[in-house]
């Protein structure tokens, strides 16, 4: 007999909230109910468990195995479920924070229930990696449920303006395929044997290909098209395409159906349409600019890029590239209209960045940190005039265009970062053989490094002789990995920021520095230890994974967990955008909606275990 | 209502005489729908809590006069140190005269769903098979004490006579103090116990809320060997 009291307590919480009226009918006729005054234990860790908790009210502490981590649960939150789902001792403590009144089931019914509802079993996921995966892909759903169009996420088909396709066949004339074009009024006809997509030809195909060589018309267009074009299926999504279209700078992509046929041509611009403000229309604007003005201006649209990609639902790791190619654009740009003030360039050198955007793992509100390296050739005398007055436009430049001057003061315009190959050589070789346990986390920055101008073999030089360094040095990854390992969640914030009765510290979480950055970390370590070159966070955990550093689950579960809180932080950039703020990596934690709290947390809880492991294979242990 | 509750005996005087009054009725109950909730044997006082079969009891009425009539029951089992939802009941009685107009507003149960209900003596008879060989609890267990004798002896021609733990006699017992006049109402406790508020007033949630008060009571006492004697109610 159902008992409705408890069976209406029950829907109000996830997952019991997606089961059926009967189902939970039927579950409220398995529960039993207990009592727990404060300060009592209701599961000891370590020990055979088998009953599945949900608090009914009261408040419990889960004090997590083997860390000084607590969690703390509260009405209709659940325990007691990972050592039922391995059918193993459990691992975690729990003890009862208030008098508490707890709903159990029997190990059975409870796993009755979880094998026969898909909902319960993505919500009770035996570890808490695959709930935060789960936890990605929701935010994601829940994005695309919004109002706002998830334009990037439509499928390809969707962007076709046209329905119908011309195209024409390899051995017909240039002249006829021109006429084709005219006629149905496209830039791009692509060309099909038997059905088949053979080749494309294009506008410009035919000024450069036919005209401007002054080529017979008559010729077949096989001559010119250019042969078997890169297609993308119409059930891919639009990120997919745009993607493929930066990445091989091409204009105009064939879309195709499941059988292979060709059902139309997506251009760039049906994208740009159709994303209207976008990040690319930014890249595109910097790259037009006349003067560090214009730069500033074009840049300044970086807020408005990153509400936008936020609201179409696009992941956090193509946000993050859609903004560090922003950061890349403007760099490039007032480095070559600097050039251009100033004349060429007396010697080869390379601008190279160091950290978040080397990664391409820029956010908003990101400062600078850059630098020369010249060729050996250098002479002071010679040339440093025009080199410290190049950095200057540079860099103020960069200031004005909303990336802030480096109040670590690496820079360009600081001597020390503006140093011919030679004393960059030296300067990272005594970081690596003689490391000053004080000053290694100031310099972890400069191991992430990319050229964006300039001759990038300098930049490729410095990095591939400072991996070689690195790897054969274990002391010194030692001292990187304990320097990592000792960059801790700080506990005291986070018990507070679990303890939602505790109000008392007003101080916001720094998702850049208490959440992205030890994973940005562990993935250096991982690189420098085992010498990998890729610069970014998740190419480096892969690769890590590829030299067995880590293992495969491993490095998908950190590659999940630095999307998630990398996401959190652009939702919440976005939001504070949307308010007419400046971006922030600082947030509130009663801003988190209780899905986004309670993921952070799991996702903490895996960063702490894989700082542990670091600081175990490469610093002994010690932490 | 027993003699010995009546009288308000203290335990070492009242269980000699409740056994001799129990072996009477065990005797009228010979042939009555009631002979086999009397056949079941008696615990002793000193029988440990934690084999002690309860059932906590509550029953919707439309007044408290000695002829009130009886709208609703429900019931739960307490078991092992929690209560078992698995064996929750909660059963309508049909009732033929007019409702007291009070009691309905409170309880919300009109005539009409009253009507839809079973016979009062179908509902006993299933309420005292689960009552074999239990001890009831209850929230001031002398009124459910006095429904259930009076519903028996109108049904069977029998007295109720059983054992009682009553969430308010314990209270006052175990942790008296000064409280205000409706301080022991079963609301007022359950908040400071820290247990839910419940929206609904019907005979299972109340039964519900004694049993939970119960497991917090016990709780606070944290006396781990604990007897049937040590929480029975004097009747």
């Amino acid at each position: 007999m159902e008992v409705e009291e408890v069976r209406s307590f029950l829907a109000q919480f996830s997952p019991f909230g997606a089961l059926e009226g009967a189902v939970l009918s039927y579950l409220s006729t398995k529960i039993h109910i207990r009592y727990f005054r404060s300060g009592s234990t209701l599961v000891e860790a370590d020990a055979p468990n088998q009953l599945f908790s949900i608090v009914r009210s009261g408040a419990v502490e889960l004090r997590i195995g083997g860390t000084e981590l607590n969690h703390r649960l509260g009405e209709g939150q659940c325990f007691g479920y990972p050592s039922l789902l391995r059918g193993d001792r459990t691992r975690n403590q729990v003890v009862a924070l208030e008098d508490t009144l707890v709903y159990q089931l029997d190990a059975d019914d409870f796993l009755a229930l979880h094998n026969e509802h898909q909902a319960v079993q993505d919500f009770f996921h035996s570890d808490e990696t695959q709930r935060l995966r789960k936890a990605v892909e929701a935010l994601r759903s829940d994005n695309e449920g919004k109002a706002s169009q998830p334009m990037l996420g439509v499928p390809v088909r969707n962007l076709l303006r046209r329905t119908e396709v011309a195209t024409g066949g390899p051995v017909m004339s240039i002249a006829d395929c021109a006429a084709i074009m005219l006629e149905q009024n496209v830039s791009t006809l692509p060309i099909c044997d038997h059905g088949r997509l053979v080749g494309i030809i294009t506008d410009k195909d035919l000024r450069r290909r036919v005209v401007a060589k002054q080529l017979a018309y008559d010729r077949p267009v096989s001559e010119i098209m250019t042969l078997d074009p890169m297609t993308i299926s119409g059930a891919e999504q639009a990120l997919s395409a745009k993607l493929i279209m930066s990445r091989y700078d091409i204009h105009h992509l064939p879309v195709t159906n499941d059988a292979g046929a060709i059902i139309g041509v997506l251009s760039a611009n049906d994208l740009l349409t159709r994303l209207g403000m976008n990040a690319l229309h930014v890249v595109s604007e910097i790259n037009a600019a006349a003067d560090p003005a214009a730069v500033a201006q074009a840049a300044k649209k970086l807020t408005q890029v990153i509400v936008h990609l936020v609201d179409s639902g696009v992941d956090a790791d193509h946000i993050a590239r859609f903004v560090s190619a922003i950061g890349e654009a403007a760099h490039k740009r007032l480095i070559e209209l600097a050039e251009a003030a100033l004349g060429p360039p007396p010697i080869p050198y390379a601008l190279v960045v160091f950290g978040s955007l080397a990664r391409s793992e820029q956010a908003g509100g990101s400062d600078q940190d850059n630098g020369f390296i010249l060729d050996d050739s250098y002479d002071e005398a010679q040339h440093g005039e025009y080199f410290a007055a190049l950095a200057q436009r540079l860099c103020d430049g960069l200031n004005s265009a909303g990336y802030i001057y480096c109040p670590g003061d690496i820079m360009a315009t600081n001597d020390k970062w503006r140093q011919p190959l030679k004393n960059w050589l030296a300067r990272y070789r005594r970081w690596i053989e003689t490391p000053d346990p004080d000053n290694v986390l100031n310099t972890t920055i400069f191991f992430d490094m990319r050229c964006v101008s300039g001759e990038a073999k300098l930049v490729d030089t410095l990095r591939e002789q400072v991996l070689s360094w690195s790897k054969a040095n274990r002391i010194f990854v030692s001292f990187i990995a304990r320097a990592a390992a000792t960059t801790r969640i700080p506990l005291g914030f986070f018990r507070n920021f679990l303890l939602e009765h505790d109000e008392q510290e007003g101080n916001a979480l720094d998702l850049k520095h208490q959440a992205i950055a030890p994973l940005v970390d562990i993935g250096r370590v991982h690189a420098l230890a085992a010498g990998l070159s890729p610069i970014s966070t998740i190419n480096r955990l892969s690769a890590a994974c590829d030299a067995d550093q880590i293992s495969g689950e491993g490095s998908a579960d950190l590659a999940d967990c630095f999307e998630f809180v990398r996401e959190t932080r652009f939702r919440h950039q976005a939001r504070q955008i949307k308010a007419g703020k400046a971006p922030t990596n600082n947030l509130n934690p009663e801003t988190l909606s209780s899905f986004e709290r309670e993921h952070l947390k799991d996702a903490f809880r895996l960063i702490k275990t894989h700082l542990e492991n670091i600081s175990r294979r490469h610093a002994g242990g010690i932490s | 209502m027993s003699l010995a509750g009546s009288l308000g005996l203290p335990g070492w005087l009242a269980e000699p005489l409740w056994q001799r009054q129990w072996k009477k009725v065990v005797a009228e109950a010979k042939g009555t729908a009631m002979q086999g909730y009397y056949a079941a044997p008696q615990l002793a006082p000193d029988t440990p809590l934690g084999d002690v079969s309860i059932i906590a009891l509550d029953f919707e009425s439309d007044g408290l006069a000695e002829d009130a009539a009886l709208l609703e029951v429900g019931w739960v089992t307490l078991r092992s140190g929690g209560i078992a939802l698995s064996g929750a009941r909660r059963r309508r009685i049909h009732v033929t005269k007019g409702l007291e107009a009070k009691a309905v507003t409170i309880h919300q149960i009109t005539d009409s769903a009253a009507a839809e209900g079973a016979p009062e003596a179908e509902v006993l008879g299933e309420l005292l098979e689960a009552l074999n060989g239990a001890v009831v609890l209850a929230h001031f267990a002398q009124i459910e004490a006095q429904f259930l004798n009076t519903a028996c002896q109108r049904q069977f021609g029998v007295p109720f006579l059983g054992r009682f733990i009553c969430t308010k006699h314990l209270e006052e017992h175990w942790f008296p103090k000064v409280r205000a006049a409706d301080g022991l109402r079963l609301g007022k406790l359950r908040a400071q116990y820290g247990l839910p508020w419940y929206r609904a007033h019907d005979g299972l949630t109340d039964a519900i809320a004694c049993a939970e008060l119960f497991l917090a009571q016990l709780a606070r006492k944290d006396a781990p060997s604990l007897t049937l004697g040590d929480v029975l109610c004097p009747m």
